[in-house]
């Protein structure tokens, strides 16, 4: 067998040299947006829209539901590359390892897109489609998490933010009937968790109704702004890098409403300083929070995970109704006696408050905390209120 | 490399070892560069090929399934880009059977742990007083059986070999080797090599002077799972191995320091991270610890490294495990075998883990599989 016992012949060598192995391309940060809307509100237009056009982006589409770890396995993903637009063609099929999963907090749907771009190239953004029923928190929160972890190898995927399209013809009955999950209704928790909205078919309705339906939607999630669209038109600037939770501080430096098309002024009182909306369930408080001293944001970390980890105030005070709190999305902005800022991020119970870096355009006089999800009665602002006055 | 300049590598070559083009085509054929002869009479004479030869064997691809060893063993993945020196040793052992008597856990037939699946996103369990004795003796169980498998270690012993003591010793418990066809892992406790992090599968290799190895032990008895691991020298180690075994144990032990009512899991990789990077070592973000009662592996999830998100407060009755992996160098990334379990480092270099199921108390903390010499 060991055929190095014959010396064999010397040969004459040939002036190649061996190739060198290609390493992985230097780290790459892909933003990931993920796309919910109601059913039949136009996502799909929107995406198909996103796939065909000349942007010059090399955008996968990830068109399925996306509810669970389960259910993405051999799913079909769609590429629109630059140079080639038309790029429904490039189909490609997730591949889920098995296995090794085991007390891995690396979901297996998240591993599998990695992979691809291992395979592919890295994209330059990703969009996910979640159904028009899908709760997005869930899947928002995954990719949140897998930010911890993802770094390294030239795969690191960042949740960018989450974009709601709502209907404007059926939006606000949807609003008002759809099922409700766990007391709250579908297409409410998808604007709940909206970073930013695409009201869209808005050719079709008239502007009264218009306002009434962005009414609605800003009672809901009074921090995401809302962009009139007519079958899914819209600069997709507006729906990519809005960098939603890498401490994007959007929608929280001012206390203004952020609606980007000035029709309907009057329909929300301005100088919030604490207000509270429900609808169906789902209601939001917006609180101002003025400058806070070291050991006042620890106290507002402990208030902030009472309310997210254990769904109650930490002051159990008697006079609380019954109804269940929970916490949807949230986001802050605190301003320190030192002129640092922090910044809040959270959605469903993960959340996180950091040090707001780079560069801070000018401090703003007071902070800011936005609540949207379940139970936020009057109880909850006044245990806030203590807290900070 | 230019190739027209390289000298007769003869080491008593009696031309006075003039520049050739003439090359092994052993060398040539295995990507070895460099050997040049000035003719086949030097590349012959002197027993200059039998020595030469050597070289062949480092560089040559491994046995695979088709042309195995002598021994019978082989390489199943020969073309993986291995990032070390580490190399399966395959054929594995056929699968060990547990007595029809032994309890097992839901996943033991089919390989998917379907309760653990079911409660996924729930808070973590508080135990009472009952079910947290059953789990005291589960994990004194499971200290026994990894005090038994750590004896066995010296060069020339087989993970396999180790296997076989683990899973002996776990049945004659009347306990369920917890690794066992979870998720399909083959064999009774997971046997972590050098540069491997952790999920190394036992097989043939013979453990040789200067390895470290961890062995990590979990088994399921009346209803409750424990879970704990070691890392440990074989024979002398060099001292980047022991500093790394000990700044390993460190961060263990001074994360188990922090566990009480009220403290947060966030805060456990707080702990970990800065003695680590202290020590020129990086902490593995990939894998956590987790919860752990009548499911193996539950909430909540706890990072080993600084900057987490990680949900929830330390409550009395909560069992979870801390098993910081830690790396040599600056790399946290991990890379797996194709056997889809065995997770090395990127870089190659060693990794150590140590791992112990606690349980939080009205005061504090008890660690469960806490051994004689572990004082924390």
């Amino acid at each position: 067998m060991d055929l190095d016992d014959d010396i064999p012949t010397l040969i004459e060598h040939d002036d190649q040299a061996l190739p060198i192995p290609d390493h992985p391309a230097t780290a790459h940060r892909v933003p990931c947006t993920i796309i919910s809307g109601f059913l039949g509100a136009g996502k799909s237009t929107l995406l198909r829209r996103i796939l065909t056009e000349r942007h010059g982006y090399r955008i996968a589409v990830i068109m399925n539901e996306f509810g669970d770890t389960s259910s993405i396995e051999a799913k079909a993903i769609n590429i629109s590359s630059a140079d080639d637009p038309t790029a429904e063609k490039s189909q490609e099929l997730l591949e889920l390892a098995n296995g090794c999963l085991c007390c891995s907090i690396k979901d297996a749907g998240v591993a599998a897109i990695e992979k691809l771009m291992q395979r592919k190239g890295a994209f330059d953004h990703i969009l996910l489609e979640t159904t028009g029923l899908a709760d997005p928190g869930p899947i928002a929160s995954m990719f949140w998490l897998n930010e911890e972890y993802a770094a390294g190898l030239a795969r690191e995927i960042v949740l960018d933010g989450v974009v709601c399209v709502v209907d404007a013809v059926f939006g606000e009955q949807q609003m008002e009937e759809d099922h409700s999950v766990d007391g709250i209704g579908e297409s409410l928790r998808q604007i709940a968790c909206s970073d930013v909205i695409l009201l869209n078919k808005v050719d079709l309705v008239s502007e009264e109704k218009l306002c009434s339906v962005e009414e609605q939607i800003q009672k809901v999630n009074p921090s995401a702004p809302i962009h009139r669209t007519i079958r899914g038109q819209i600069d997709i600037a507006h729906i990519m890098n809005i960098d939603a939770y890498a401490g994007g501080t959007r929608g929280l430096r001012s206390a203004q409403p952020h609606l980007d098309d000035g029709n309907c002024h009057d329909h929300t009182g301005n100088a919030i300083s604490a207000k509270h909306y429900e609808l169906r369930g789902i209601s939001s408080l917006q609180v101002t929070v003025p400058i806070v001293t070291r050991h006042r944001l620890g106290k507002l970390d402990e208030w902030i995970r009472t309310v997210l980890w254990e769904n109650r105030i930490p002051d159990n005070v008697p006079e609380r109704g019954p109804s269940e709190l929970k916490i949807l999305r949230c986001k802050g902005l605190f301003v320190m006696e030192s002129g640092e800022q922090y910044v809040l991020q959270g959605v469903n119970s993960m959340y996180d408050l950091s040090l707001l870096e780079g560069d801070v355009a000018g401090i703003p006089d007071s902070g800011k905390l936005v609540l949207i999800g379940k139970g936020l009665d009057e109880s909850v602002r006044q245990s806030l209120e203590r807290l900070l006055n | 490399m230019s190739s027209a300049t390289v000298l007769c590598q003869s080491t008593n070559c009696p031309h006075g070892n003039p520049p050739s083009r003439l090359e092994c085509p052993t060398c040539n054929k295995l990507g070895i560069r460099g050997s040049f002869f000035c003719g086949q009479d030097c590349f012959k004479g002197n027993c200059e090929y039998k020595t030469h030869k050597i070289i062949h064997d480092l560089a040559r691809p491994p046995a695979t399934a088709l042309n195995p060893a002598q021994d019978g063993t082989y390489n199943p993945f020969v073309n993986f880009n291995y990032t070390g020196t580490l190399r399966p040793v395959y054929p594995l052992s056929p699968i060990r059977e547990v007595p029809a008597h032994i309890a097992r856990p839901d996943y033991a037939l089919d390989g998917v742990p379907v309760a653990e699946m079911k409660r996924a996103g729930q808070p973590p369990r508080i135990l009472n007083a009952e079910e947290i004795e059953k789990m005291k003796f589960a994990c004194k169980l499971g200290r026994e059986v990894l005090d038994i498998a750590a004896a066995m270690l010296r060069p020339g012993v087989t993970t396999d070999e180790i296997d076989a003591v683990v899973h002996q010793a776990t049945i004659e418990r009347n306990a369920y080797p917890s690794p066992l066809n979870y998720r399909n892992f083959p064999k009774s406790l997971c046997t972590s090599i050098n540069e491997t992090i952790c999920h190394g599968i036992p097989d043939s290799r013979k453990l040789q002077e200067g390895d470290i190895i961890n062995l990590d032990i979990s088994l399921y008895h009346d209803g409750f799972h424990s879970d704990l691991n070691a890392t440990y020298p074989v024979g002398e180690i060099d001292e980047d191995s022991k500093k790394l075994i000990q700044t390993t144990r460190r961060c263990l032990d001074e994360a188990i320091n922090i566990c009480k009512p009220g403290a947060l899991f966030r805060d456990i990789g707080k702990v970990i991270e800065p003695i680590a990077r202290t020590n020129g070592c990086a902490v593995v973000r990939t894998y956590t610890g987790h919860g752990i009662n009548d499911l193996f592996h539950t909430a909540p999830n706890i990072p080993h490294y600084a900057k987490n998100k990680a949900v929830g407060t330390m409550k009395p009755g909560m069992c979870f495990t801390i098993e910081p992996m830690i790396n040599l160098g600056s790399n946290w990334d991990l890379l797996h075998w194709q056997d889809n379990w065995t997770a090395t480092t990127v870089d190659g270099k060693r990794s150590a883990q140590f791992e112990e199921t606690l349980l939080i108390t009205e005061t504090g903390v008890e660690i469960l599989t806490a051994g004689k010499s572990t004082d924390v």
